[in-house]
């Protein structure tokens, strides 16, 4: 602030600069007293992995949310395929993020009331995903055509995904090969870095004051570059984890093999979870027109046609066999993962927390509310239907539960997007 | 103790030197009653309402946060705004005596200029790298970082900042780049034979079916996944000579031709959407019999490719106006198949329902063969002048229609015939490895980047000359003798660690890549000169790199020449709709850039065709007016629009007296875009009646008078609202219908800390309410089922009934919007938003061009001419 004087040649603190700093004062404890619990409730035993795994084309939700609520429902026909995990996973209903309908704003799932901005699973990784090999890994089945993205960094940059189980399982297992080419390019890289920032240096020099302190951003950027180098030189010939697991010739990337890419990623996922090589993972379903074949008899429309099912009743029938088919995809990982046990005898499920979801409500409307959700693993305390009246205006909502993942993850936070409370109460 | 005394002076010297500062130019004591008797009750040190405090008897006009202010209190005292209106008035003269003094103030204070170095914006980066290496084509990788929008745009300075992420990411395109020119050698798979029966081919909407060992093809048409089928598991491993056998056989045929199977190479990557005639052709098989017949031929099959089917000389077509006159002449020729189908769009034989997306593949059949089979089949709508009938053609005819019924009447065909059968196809191979387009594009790139080499010349005279050639052009400027040895200093540094020639150039494209000489421009040691004159012209008119000629007449010192500057804009002038400055510009001034995220609610029926459409009205609109030079008033009420017949028929009530159809039956070429007449002072026309305008303010599923409201203000009036107050709930959408969106918006003028501001915005986007979010004209308000009331009173008093109205208005008062636009282009072409001098000299240019004819163009190159735009 400029000095600015009064008529009178003398400073006077103004009325309003007064309160306002003197209710700086008095929010102070109060913030501290608000932060305290948090760290105590994280404390006892923490999963450390999260995976979320979101369906372009969402849930029928009929055949999603259970009758009855509470323990001891019925499994609806979607989730009839993960009858043994039953006491391991919870179902959510009458959740959303209060967002814009349409596939456009698909990305709420995990970006909240905003779509396109700083995504839950970013926020996590931001938080621990230094602590493993990749930070965050983002994978996709069935998508062909790059557009679309689930996970979003702090700027609000969507992430580009995997989409070819080779290339996933070739990062993670590197070949001999690979490693020769990756460790030249760092050495090469490294060792001439230092030539053109000596010319960028001349070029600094040359340039007024106002500019040139403009291009310390370049330098700065730079310094970072270097220090990853440097980083990933060191650490070069760390042992890389190995696997027996044999990935088929080819990638099913076309859409009509959605399911076996589905199961091939999960594969991957819990091998990438058990080496510790990723702990934050996200795992995007594409759907587009394909037109799936189960026992040897096609469908009657494209998934995507299906999904608009304008409540005929056999192609609702045919869509709920494409979403049985995915959850029979995802009850392979939870097999997985409840198999692999850890030194301390948790299994890896207890160590993950999986959010089942997506952005769309109702495809057949493009509704975005009322988001069928499942969370699974992690230690808690699973086996209801929890139902939430999205109706009443001070109604949880999906953020209020991504609070609650987070702080289970140990990242510390009260807020997320348009919520700020959490869903301790109900899930814990 | 000394340390203490020292802090002590220096402090004490620092006080002095503040002081002297702040003495600034004494205001007069005229000025200053005046300021005392009507603005300073509120805005004083003590009360400081808005945080504004303007009780000062000194003002140090060099600084800039002192500018700004008194810039904003002359904005509030020109507009009206203040002294707020149950205050004491002053009179028009003693408000004059304020506005002037500030005005001369501000103007003698505010020197021309101020762009800071800017890194290239992602799409100048992306264009410069196409242009330096000859890759038209060249996209940059997924997740490559946004810019952030500073002031509307992306390319303006403050808004270009470098950040770790984003220089990883220009090391990752540099190594990319470098990995284009100079690939890694590849390690080729031993040669094998895969097969691919029906039941391994995909299967996309109604493209192909599986029946009896056979996969049936029906449809020409050109999306691959309406028509097309292609195998789950053949992607090519190495680009090489393959042998390809394919078996196919004519299922229920109806004439003694052949069947014509196109086998084209279809990149797996590719999108599903892409259209088959993009895909190489290698070979059209002639399919003679029901009998399966088998083709053997060797053809060149490249890295990632897989091999597509399509039958092309099917007698359907998932094309527009082929389809709709498919499906009129039968109509017309079977009266109980035109019923049928009029059962499944119209179940009620009326109007009451109307399914067409449901009708998806086999259900729709389903539905049809059942009426079919019906004997009591309402007939009675069987004719071809019904009004359902005229429907239905409409709907066969419409994007997003078409789709539905043709994927319908593929299953006609899959159960009568004709059919194309596919039975098998196998690869064997390689058999030889060849080039592909990866190793022929990075042979061709290598020629250009090295040129050639003189017989005996040695490694290090080669790449010195490289250098001197390649630097200039990528750092668009002379570079002297220490850069070039720098650089090749990099190379010879690797070659003595054991290195080819070739890993050489890899690397020095690597690091060229990340120099900030090539990262950043406006890097002059004092003055703009003419190189950086060159470079601003360019990335402005073409954005790309300047061309020789400009660095020509930049190393003449002629450049900055007006005359020579004017011609070279008129040269780089971009006229076409797909030129880079009329697409960037338009989509970032006017948001359409948003349209390809707003998927539009399926109850507007609004394709991706039409947005598409949408789009490229207004990129062919402002590429007319300016090419044409014609009257600034014509970008708000013009006599023409650019649309296709098509979209006006559809989207813009366009009655074309020419032709005798009722809306249905579209000939060729109806779906191109083109100038259509248009009267003035109509609803549609000109910027505010551009469909994609009114959906880039929407969001698809429906309207917002808010913030269409504050979008007119910034991007049309030039009048950017201040931000909204923080804690204030947004209005909570009432879904149940119950009150219209003026209603709701009453609570903003109910409430006086909103009033203030949305006073003025919320009737401008009530008086657009008769658009719906994708530009349609509407008379209702949806679920309220009320009419729109789109009357409002401007800010200066003018009664509004609706658009034609404010069209009328605002073309009374085009400066205004004249002024807005020539501000948006100054901000995009120098990357700084115009100081209080430089509106000042672009109000003269509005003003005076006003005077000469008002064409768009002449303003334009007088903007170009500006000292603003040759100033740093």
């Amino acid at each position: 602030m400029t000095p600015i004087l009064n008529r009178f040649g003398y400073h006077t603190i103004g009325r309003r600069q007064f309160l306002r700093a003197a209710g700086a004062l008095i929010a102070l404890p109060s913030l501290e007293s608000i932060a305290k619990p948090l760290a105590k409730a994280a404390a006892a035993t923490r999963p450390r992995n999260l995976v979320s795994i979101g369906t372009y084309l969402g849930w029928h939700q009929k055949a999603f949310f259970p009758k009855e609520v509470g323990k001891g429902y019925g499994l609806p026909p979607i989730l009839e395929p993960l009858a043994d995990h039953q006491e391991d996973f919870t179902v959510f209903s009458g959740l959303d993020h209060r967002a814009p309908n349409g596939h456009g704003a698909w990305s709420n799932f995990l970006c909240g009331n905003s779509p396109k901005n700083y995504s839950m699973d970013q926020m996590v990784a931001d938080q621990i995903g230094q602590k493993s090999r990749f930070p965050s890994v983002q994978l996709t089945a069935g998508t062909g055509e790059g557009s679309k993205a689930m996970s979003f960094t702090k700027q609000g940059i969507g992430l580009p995904m995997i989409q070819r189980p080779s290339v996933f399982y070739k990062q993670m297992f590197m070949s001999e090969a690979d490693k020769e080419r990756m460790e030249y390019m760092l050495r090469s890289g490294k060792s001439s870095l230092d030539l053109v920032l000596q010319d960028a240096q001349r070029l600094q020099n040359s340039l007024p004051q106002n500019d040139s302190d403009k291009l310390e951003e370049y330098f700065d950027s730079m310094r970072s570059v270097e220090k990853r180098m440097a980083h990933q030189i060191a650490s070069i010939n760390d042992p890389l984890p190995t696997t027996d697991y044999k990935l088929p010739d080819s990638d099913p990337i076309t859409p009509n093999l959605l399911m076996e890419a589905e199961t091939l990623m999960y594969d991957l996922m819990a091998l990438a979870l058990d080496t510790d090589s990723s702990r934050v993972l996200s795992f995007f379903i594409d759907g587009l027109g394909q037109v799936f074949s189960f026992d040897g008899t096609a469908l009657k429309s494209g998934y995507h046609g299906l999904s608009h099912h304008g409540n005929d009743p056999e192609m609702i029938r045919d869509l709920i066999a494409i979403e049985t088919a995915h959850m029979h995809c995802f009850n392979g990982f939870l097999n997985q993962l409840k198999e692999k046990k850890r030194p301390n005898g948790k299994s890896l499920l207890d160590e993950t927390i999986i959010l089942m979801g997506t952005g769309m409500g109702d495809a057949s409307r493009h509704s975005n509310a009322n988001l069928p959700t499942l969370v699974a693993g992690g230690g808690f305390r699973h086996g209801s239907h929890i139902a939430i009246d999205g109706s009443k205006t001070d109604a949880p909502l999906l953020g209020d539960l991504y609070i609650t993942l987070m702080q289970r993850l140990g990242v510390e936070t009260n807020a997320f997007s348009n919520a700020n409370r959490n869903l301790n109460h109900l899930f814990s | 103790m000394g340390n203490q005394f020292l802090s002590v002076l220096l402090f004490t010297c620092a006080a002095a030197q503040g002081l002297r500062a702040s003495e600034g130019t004494p205001v007069s004591d005229t000025h200053y009653d005046l300021l005392s008797n009507y603005c300073l009750n509120c805005h004083d040190e003590v009360e400081m309402k808005g945080d504004v405090n303007l009780d000062h008897y000194t003002v140090d006009w060099t600084r800039k946060e002192n500018r700004d202010l008194w810039e904003k209190a002359l904005h509030m005292l020109q507009e009206g705004h203040m002294p707020p209106e149950d205050e004491d008035q002053p009179s028009d003269e003693k408000r004059a005596i304020l506005t002037s003094w500030l005005d001369e103030y501000l103007l003698d204070n505010t020197p021309l200029g101020g762009t800071i170095p800017r890194r290239l914006s992602a799409e100048e980066y992306r264009s410069t790298i196409r242009d330096l290496f000859d890759l038209p084509d060249y996209e940059l990788p997924l997740g490559f970082p946004k810019d952030s929008e500073y002031h509307g745009f992306n390319n303006v300075g403050e808004g270009l900042v470098l950040s770790p992420p984003l220089m990883e990411a220009y090391a990752k395109v540099a190594e990319e780049i470098a990995n284009t020119v100079y690939p890694p050698t590849q390690i080729a798979p031993p040669s094998n034979t895969r097969t691919a029966g029906p039941e391994e081919m995909v299967l996309s909407f109604s493209a192909a079916k599986v029946k009896d060992d056979a996969l049936l093809l029906v449809s020409r048409g050109q999306e691959i996944f309406r028509s097309c089928s292609w195998p789950s598991r053949m992607e090519i491993m190495a680009s090489g000579v393959y042998r390809i056998t394919v078996s196919a056989a004519k299922h229920k045929p109806v004439s003694d031709e052949p069947l014509l199977l196109e086998i084209r190479a279809r990149e797996l990557s590719a999108s599903d959407r892409s259209r088959a005639e993009i895909f190489r052709l290698l070979k059209v098989m002639e399919v003679p019999s029901t009998t399966p017949n088998t083709v053997t031929f060797e053809a060149d099959l490249y890295e990632g490719q897989t091999l597509l089917f399509r039958w092309a000389n099917a007698e359907m077509d998932h094309g527009y106006t082929e389809f709709a006159k498919h499906m009129r002449e039968w109509w017309s020729q079977d009266s109980r198949w035109l019923a049928a189908w009029q059962h499944a769009v119209f179940p009620n034989g009326d109007f009451s329902e109307k399914r067409v997306s449901v009708l998806r593949g086999l259900n729709g059949w389903n539905i049809i063969t059942k009426a079919l089979a019906n004997p009591d089949l309402d007939m009675s709508n069987a004719t071809m002048d019904n009004e359902l009938t005229v429907e239905l053609l409409k709907i066969a005819d419409s994007n997003s229609g078409m789709f539905n019924l043709a994927d319908v009447l593929c299953h006609y065909y899959f159960t009568n015939g004709p059919a194309l059968e596919f039975h098998h196809a196998s690869i064997e191979g390689p058999l030889k490895i060849v080039d592909g387009p990866r190793e022929m594009l990075a042979k061709k790139l290598q020629r250009q980047f090295t040129g050639n080499r003189k017989p005996d010349q040695s490694d290090e005279s080669f790449t010195r000359e490289i250098l001197t050639r390649f630097l200039p052009r990528a750092f668009r400027r002379p570079v002297d003798k220490q850069t070039i040895e720098t650089y090749l200093s990099i190379a010879k540094q690797h070659w003595s660690e054991g290195n080819s020639f070739d890993d050489g150039m890899h690397l020095l494209i690597r690091n060229i890549l990340i120099s900030p000489r090539f990262l950043y421009r406006s890097l002059d040691p004092a003055e703009m000169d003419d190189y950086d004159l060159a470079s601003r012209l360019s990335y402005f008119l073409a954005q790309a790199p300047p061309d020789a000629q400009l660095i020509k007449l930049a190393h003449a010192g002629r450049l900055s020449d007006p005359e020579v500057l004017r011609g070279e804009a008129l040269r780089l002038l971009p006229d076409h709709p797909s030129d880079a400055l009329i697409q960037s510009f338009t989509s970032q001034w006017l948001d359409t850039k948003l349209l390809p995220e707003i998927m539009p609610d399926p109850v507007f029926e609004f394709s991706d065709e039409e947005i598409a459409t949408a789009k490229s009205e207004v990129e062919h609109f402002f590429a007319a007016m300016l090419r044409d030079n014609l009257p600034m008033t014509d970008f708000i009420d013009p006599d023409f629009t650019y649309t296709s017949l098509k979209f006006a028929k559809e989207n813009y009530h366009y009655e074309d007296k020419g032709s005798s159809g009722g809306g249905a039956g579209y000939e060729e070429g109806d779906s191109e875009i083109g100038r259509l007449p248009m009267p003035r002072g109509g609803r549609f026309g000109g910027l505010l009646g551009q469909s994609a305008i009114m959906m880039a303010t929407a969001n698809g599923v429906d309207t917002q008078p808010v913030l269409r409201g504050v979008w007119v203000s910034e991007n049309i009036l030039g009048k950017p609202p201040g931000e909204p107050p923080e804690n204030v709930p947004a209005l909570t959408p009432d879904i149940r219908g119950a009150k219209t969106p003026r209603e709701m918006l009453a609570a903003h003028t109910a409430d006086n800390a909103c009033s203030s501001c949305h006073s003025s915005i919320d009737p401008l986007g009530l008086m657009l309410e008769n658009f719906d979010p994708v530009g349609n004209w509407r008379e209702l308000w949806p679920k309220v089922n009320t009419p729109i009331d789109s009357t409002c009173v401007l800010p200066d008093g003018t009664p509004i009934d609706d658009i034609t109205d404010f069209k009328a208005w605002l073309v009374d008062n085009i400066d205004l919007f004249s002024q807005c636009l020539a501000e948006k282009l100054m901000t995009y072409a120098t990357g700084r938003v115009p100081n209080y001098s430089e509106r000042k000299e672009i109000q003269g240019i509005v003003s005076q061009n006003r005077k000469n004819g008002n064409g768009f163009k002449d303003l334009f190159l007088a903007l170009v001419t500006s000292e603003t735009f040759r100033t740093k």
